[in-house]
């Protein structure tokens, strides 16, 4: 099978159909979920040793503990019995996870530590040592976010978010006492998961019609005419984001009052207050420049203007699990916080201003691409294709505000992971 | 019950009776017209949490599962904010409800809870609110814990705190009002 047959070479079209056939979501479960690093959670919510806490890796249930040594560890949250959950629960602290079929018991770093009638029934003779629950091949953290991954043979973190990490810094590495994870708000929308990923990967073109009841009626229509100083960027590797930069000369205080990101004299003061802080630990180019949206390869999105972060859990080819998070920095005083909360969920949730109205579209994506005469025919990702520019200021390829230089970047991604064709 | 109560208990319920009905014939701007400038909406995330002591039935609460991780709010809205949230309706790009979804509320299990000495009432009731917007039919349950202040013939709704039964919605959205 060419990846042609689904991906136009240079990103310009895709075929509606990966957007819905069972046959690739079966395929993408152990060449994409397989073996991506995928967004398991945050420090912050492993605060001490014994703290765990429960996810998914694509469809498969997954621990992450914080065991009695403080190391972070992953397992596949099933006992080596029988396969039954052993973590019922979404979050707390645990230095045992006790399956409730049979009772085997596990420590917080995975080894099997009980079995009950290991002596009378078993007649000592289980190796307890080669018994424990399956650790995800590798975990690792970048600036506060833990990532999985299946494949022990992957690259390293690092090198698979490549230059996005230079950007995710401006979100994550604000402040010496970095960022805390607040959430998640849970619902579920039947779309394909890559129809919400490109979305938050590179679609600033949706933002003035699907959400143009949130912005003035002056405003909404802009996104079809580029905004100066707002720019699609595509790091490479899959992931895309939009970036909003301004000139050496602005003060923080003139972004922070204009835009939906207009924010209240208190929260507009402590962002005033910790610039300088920003531009000492990231630079001037950095501190100019707040990210609007983006998406890591494949599934961890996010709308940082808002605070916030998302998973978006596949839950079989037509539907997903959205896990919507809100990223504050941790030593913001409470009253920021919880404004930055607040105006995280009247955005963005399931009860967003913004978010009610983009699950009806991805689903209806979804809905159409799964059509027998629907499915062959192709989409188009044109916009900004053949423009595409590099900048010695900011790593990777610039397109307009609104380009589709980074949905197309994405869906090659995913050519290249699920065919082994070149991706941009 | 003194007949004091049996006509407050009634008065409650009609009143919620009849904002459940304007909501479902989304008639907004009359609903708006109910709230109290005082009026905090808040729906809290819920999450499932093993009971304190399993024995004692009093650690079994509902409180104890909600805003367990973190108090991130489905909807915290002060009255600006359910201005914003219907304001967006008329638009004419709120695609949520364009059309408007289908709705039923059904309002059970008014109890009336306390009254306090200003005359605010504590009242919670159960709802049940059926929503069908284009391929999908949800239903969705909660208990709603309100505070009332008399005025007029009625009350105006000054506190209203809805606990859904679920910890994932299973819902594309929450584009209506309980």
């Amino acid at each position: 099978m060419a990846h042609e047959e689904y991906v136009a070479a240079d990103g310009g079209w895709i075929r509606p159909e990966i957007l819905s056939d069972p046959a690739l979501y079966e395929m993408e479960k152990e060449r994409v979920f397989g073996r991506s690093w995928l967004l398991l959670g945050h420090v912050s919510q492993l605060p001490e040793p014994g703290s765990f806490l429960r996810t998914f890796m694509g469809e498969e249930s997954v621990i992450v503990t914080r065991d009695r040594s403080g190391a972070i560890g992953a397992f596949l949250n099933a006992c080596r019995h029988r396969g039954f959950q052993v973590c019922q629960e979404d979050r707390g602290t645990a230095h045992r996870f006790q399956c409730r079929y049979h009772g085997w018991v596990y420590g917080s770093d995975g080894t099997l530590i009980g079995v009950p009638g290991e002596e009378s029934i078993y007649y000592k003779e289980i190796d307890k040592r080669r018994w424990g629950l399956a650790p995800v091949a590798q975990v690792d953290i970048y600036k506060g976010l833990i990532f999985g991954n299946f494949d022990p043979d992957a690259p390293s973190l690092t090198e698979f978010l490549g230059d996005m990490a230079w950007y995710l810094d401006v979100m994550l590495d604000r402040r010496e006492g970095g960022t805390e994870l607040l959430g998640p708000h849970r619902w579920r929308i039947a779309a394909n998961w890559k129809v919400i990923a490109e979305n938050h990967c590179g679609d600033e073109y949706h933002i003035g019609f699907a959400h143009g009841s949130v912005f003035p009626p002056d405003l909404g229509p802009m996104r079809a005419t580029p905004i100066p100083g707002a720019r699609e960027i595509r790091p490479g590797l899959g992931h895309g984001l939009g970036v909003n930069i301004y000139p050496d000369e602005m003060k923080p205080e003139e972004w922070l009052n204009s835009g939906i990101n207009s924010a209240p004299p208190h929260v507009v003061d402590y962002y005033v207050a910790t610039h300088d802080e920003m531009v000492q630990r990231l630079g001037r180019q950095r501190a100019h420049m707040t990210l609007i949206h983006g998406a890591v390869w494949p599934n961890f999105g996010m709308v940082p203007i808002v605070n916030s972060l998302r998973i978006i859990q596949p839950r079989g080819p037509h539907e997903v699990e959205m896990w919507s998070y809100c990223l504050v920095d941790r030593d913001a005083p409470p009253g920021v916080k919880a404004w930055l909360v607040a105006q995280s969920a009247a955005s963005f949730g399931p009860a967003g201003a913004f978010e009610q109205d983009d699950a009806g579209n991805w689903a209806a994506v979804t809905k159409t691409s799964a059509g027998n005469m629907a499915r062959k025919i192709p989409l188009n990702l044109q916009m900004g294709l053949g423009h595409e520019e590099r900048s010695d200021r900011f790593p990777g390829e610039l397109g307009l505000t609104a380009s589709e230089i980074n949905q197309r970047g994405f869906y090659l991604r995913w050519a290249q992971d699920m065919f082994g064709s070149n991706a941009a | 019950m003194s007949e004091r109560e049996i006509f407050r208990q009634l008065a409650v319920q009609r009143w919620l009776f009849e904002e459940a009905a304007l909501l479902d014939a989304r008639r907004y701007d009359l609903w708006l017209g109910l709230l109290d400038e005082s009026i905090h909406y808040r729906i809290p995330s819920r999450s499932p949490m093993p009971q304190q002591d399993v024995k004692d039935f009093s650690t079994w609460s509902v409180e104890r599962e909600l805003d367990a991780h973190d108090g991130v709010s489905l909807i915290d809205d002060d009255l600006a904010g359910l201005h914003r949230r219907i304001g967006r309706l008329q638009t004419g790009m709120g695609w949520a409800e364009m059309p408007p979804s289908m709705s039923r509320r059904l309002v059970a299990n008014v109890l009336l809870r306390d009254v306090a000495p200003d005359g605010k009432i504590s009242v919670t009731s159960s709802i049940l609110l059926a929503k069908t917007r284009s391929e999908e039919r949800v239903f969705f349950t909660g208990e709603r814990r309100d505070r009332l202040v008399p005025a007029g013939d009625g009350f105006r709704l000054c506190e209203r705190c809805v606990i859904l039964d679920d910890a994932v919605l299973v819902a594309e959205n929450l584009s209506l009002l309980f």
